[in-house]
């Protein structure tokens, strides 16, 4: 599927359900999507909603219990696990909220992470990694420590490991949560130039109106259904 | 950097613990080669036992004498090149009894042809063979007891009982590290004169040197055949056998030594498998987020079993450089110089060196198997929801 505005995302009849205790737990309900490409979209709701879950299928870290989810052109449920995760690797750029950056790396080994699953020589996955952090504007830090970094910092980090395999979707699991006004400003700036400049389709789930405010299309998911 | 790298990166995250837990498996590992040191010395004398060299002795235990006349018939069988017997005398240095060491009567005569590793000064030998009441002390005995050539020097035997005189004719070394240098050599004749009529003309047993090694079954059976139907019956085995029989008193401590070393190596895997199980629990949440962005449950495994590994090395490898220069020069020379008759030659053996790293290695990945498997199998949600 190409086109600006063909759907990269693209979910059909989707359920999730869990079961705890011999009883079966619906979380997301016959639910319908469909996201353009270079979209940014905000996906709110209260806590148990189902935010996270419909996240973890989008970006193939689960597959439902019934429905396709169609994106990037892979039919999800029908890739084995380890397909899966190459899927990611290459399709896929993921921001936690809480960052997760591995502390015994530098900056620059942080962004590279992803690009030791490719093929690529180590000096072009370095050459990358700069490029990623020049984006992001921390080239000047690439040999810092998370630990010496503010929060915001270690978010922009972040956000360049998801970009440094030049995926096509990101999505991004409260970016902003544990950053404060300004810096969550910034982190929102740079997820509007990705979008823009680079046409990376975003999906982002929050809680904060702030961000949807920046999404062009903001979703709502109540008792795994969209409102 | 490269998985591997990221793996060997994480060993060092928590230095402290992961100083603490090498030192704990270098510890292991010094007790482990101390405990091997002391069961290769102690069989050191069976392990270079000369190969053609035979003992005969009575058949129910060593214990048990035999009679003169048997050294005779023995050196008369054919393949057998000279033969030596002897009586162990069990004496005490009077001046210091707690100090232990091998005092044993020997055919002056025939000593010297059947153990050829015994090295004298030939004047001190010619001195020796003609004073019957002359002694050949090893050189580590001499130096423990300060004794020198041309000493008179007393023994109280224990199962010769009364004071022995002896005069201090020679200082031998050995060209076998193995050889105890800390017997004491002298006339059996000395001995065998000054018994009485009862208990004259018995011997403890009697060494052969013989043609061929590889014929060293035949000419046992050969020389146990003679007296099969004599009153007293020999066995013969080579000095190997003899030395082994010798140890087999020991055997159960040996064994339990050789349990015990095993035990520690155990021990050490426990203390590094909690070390490694710790920081797999910490870092669930970081192995979600690596599976996330596309690592695969092998990369995961590589990281766990390669930090694993890498501090079982380290650690054993910090044993070896504590262990060798303790053992080799503090406490092997005082062993050798004070202990000699148990600890001949007290040296870490490069065989239990190797041995000693590659089990702390090859343990270390063992017990990382477990955590890494466990992890392995998580699923990539379950982890991102675990917090470290």
């Amino acid at each position: 599927m190409t086109g600006a505005q063909e759907p990269i995302i693209e979910l059909r009849g989707v359920t999730k359900s869990y079961y705890r205790g011999g009883e079966r737990l619906d979380v997301l309900v016959d639910l319908d999507l469909s996201a353009p490409e270079g979209s940014f979209e905000a996906l709110m709701g209260p806590s148990g909603s189902g935010k996270s879950t419909l996240l973890n299928l989008i970006a193939g870290l689960d597959v439902p219990t019934s429905g396709t989810v169609r994106v990037a052109g892979s039919d999800l449920g029908t890739l084995s696990e380890t397909a899966r995760a190459e899927w990611r690797s290459s399709t896929i750029g993921f921001i936690f909220q809480t960052y997760n950056l591995m502390p015994v790396l530098t900056a620059l080994e942080n962004v590279e992470l992803p690009l030791l699953l490719t093929s690529l020589r180590s000096a072009e996955r370095k050459k990358r990694a700069r490029t990623a952090l020049r984006i992001v504007g921390l080239e000047d830090r690439a040999d810092h420590r998370p630990r010496q970094l503010s929060g915001g910092q270690e978010q922009r980090v972040a956000i360049a490991r998801a970009v440094v395999t030049d995926p096509k979707i990101i999505v991004a699991d409260e970016p902003t949560g544990d950053l404060d006004r300004r810096s969550a400003d910034e982190i929102l700036d740079l997820l509007g130039r990705l979008n823009q400049e680079f046409k990376k389709t975003i999906f982002v789930v929050t809680h904060d109106p702030h961000v949807a405010e920046r999404a062009t299309i903001i979703r709502t998911l109540d008792k795994g259904t969209f409102k | 950097m490269n998985v591997v790298g990221i793996g060997l990166r994480n060993a060092w995250r928590n230095k402290v613990r992961a100083f603490l837990t090498m030192l704990g498996v270098a510890v292991a590992v010094v007790a482990f080669l101390f405990l091997r040191t002391i069961l290769s010395s102690w069989t050191a004398g069976v392990e270079s036992a000369a190969r053609d060299r035979l003992a005969t002795r009575h058949k129910v235990t060593f214990v048990l004498p035999l009679p003169l006349r048997y050294a005779e018939q023995i050196r008369r069988v054919p393949g057998v090149k000279a033969a030596c017997w002897a009586n162990w005398f069990g004496g005490k240095n009077p001046r210091d009894e707690n100090k232990f060491f091998a005092s044993i009567a020997v055919d002056s005569n025939t000593f010297f042809g059947v153990s050829d590793e015994v090295k004298v000064p030939p004047e001190e030998r010619e001195t020796w063979l003609h004073d019957r009441r002359g002694a050949l002390v090893g050189d580590l005995l001499a130096r423990q007891f300060h004794w020198k050539v041309g000493d008179k020097v007393t023994l109280s035997g224990t199962i010769y009982p009364g004071d022995w005189e002896f005069m201090i004719d020679g200082v031998y070394t050995a060209t076998r590290r193995s050889v105890d240098r800390s017997t004491f050599f002298f006339h059996w004749d000395y001995l065998n004169e000054s018994l009485g009529e009862g208990q004259k003309d018995r011997i403890g047993w009697v060494m052969t040197r013989i043609d061929d090694p590889s014929q060293a079954g035949n000419i046992a059976r050969r020389i146990d055949a003679l007296f099969a139907d004599q009153d007293t019956q020999t066995l013969t085995m080579s000095e190997r056998a003899m030395n082994n029989s010798f140890l087999g008193m020991f055997s159960a401590v040996l064994k339990a030594m050789d349990f015990v070393s095993i035990v520690i190596l155990l021990i050490m895997a426990l203390i590094l498998g909690n070390t490694i199980a710790m920081g797999v629990r910490e870092r669930a949440h970081e192995y979600g987020v690596l599976r996330a962005i596309g690592f695969l449950p092998r990369h995961l495994v590589l990281f766990i079993v390669g930090e694993a590994v890498l501090i079982g090395f380290l650690g054993a490898t910090l044993g070896l450089a504590i262990a060798v220069p303790l053992i080799n020069r503090a406490v092997g020379l005082y062993l050798e110089e004070n202990m000699a008759g148990f600890f001949p030659y007290f040296r870490v053996a490069p065989g239990a060196a190797l041995a000693a790293v590659a089990l702390a290695t090859v343990l270390a990945f063992a017990v990382a198997a477990i955590p890494a498997y466990q992890v392995s199998r998580l699923s990539t949600i379950d982890a991102l929801r675990r917090i470290g």
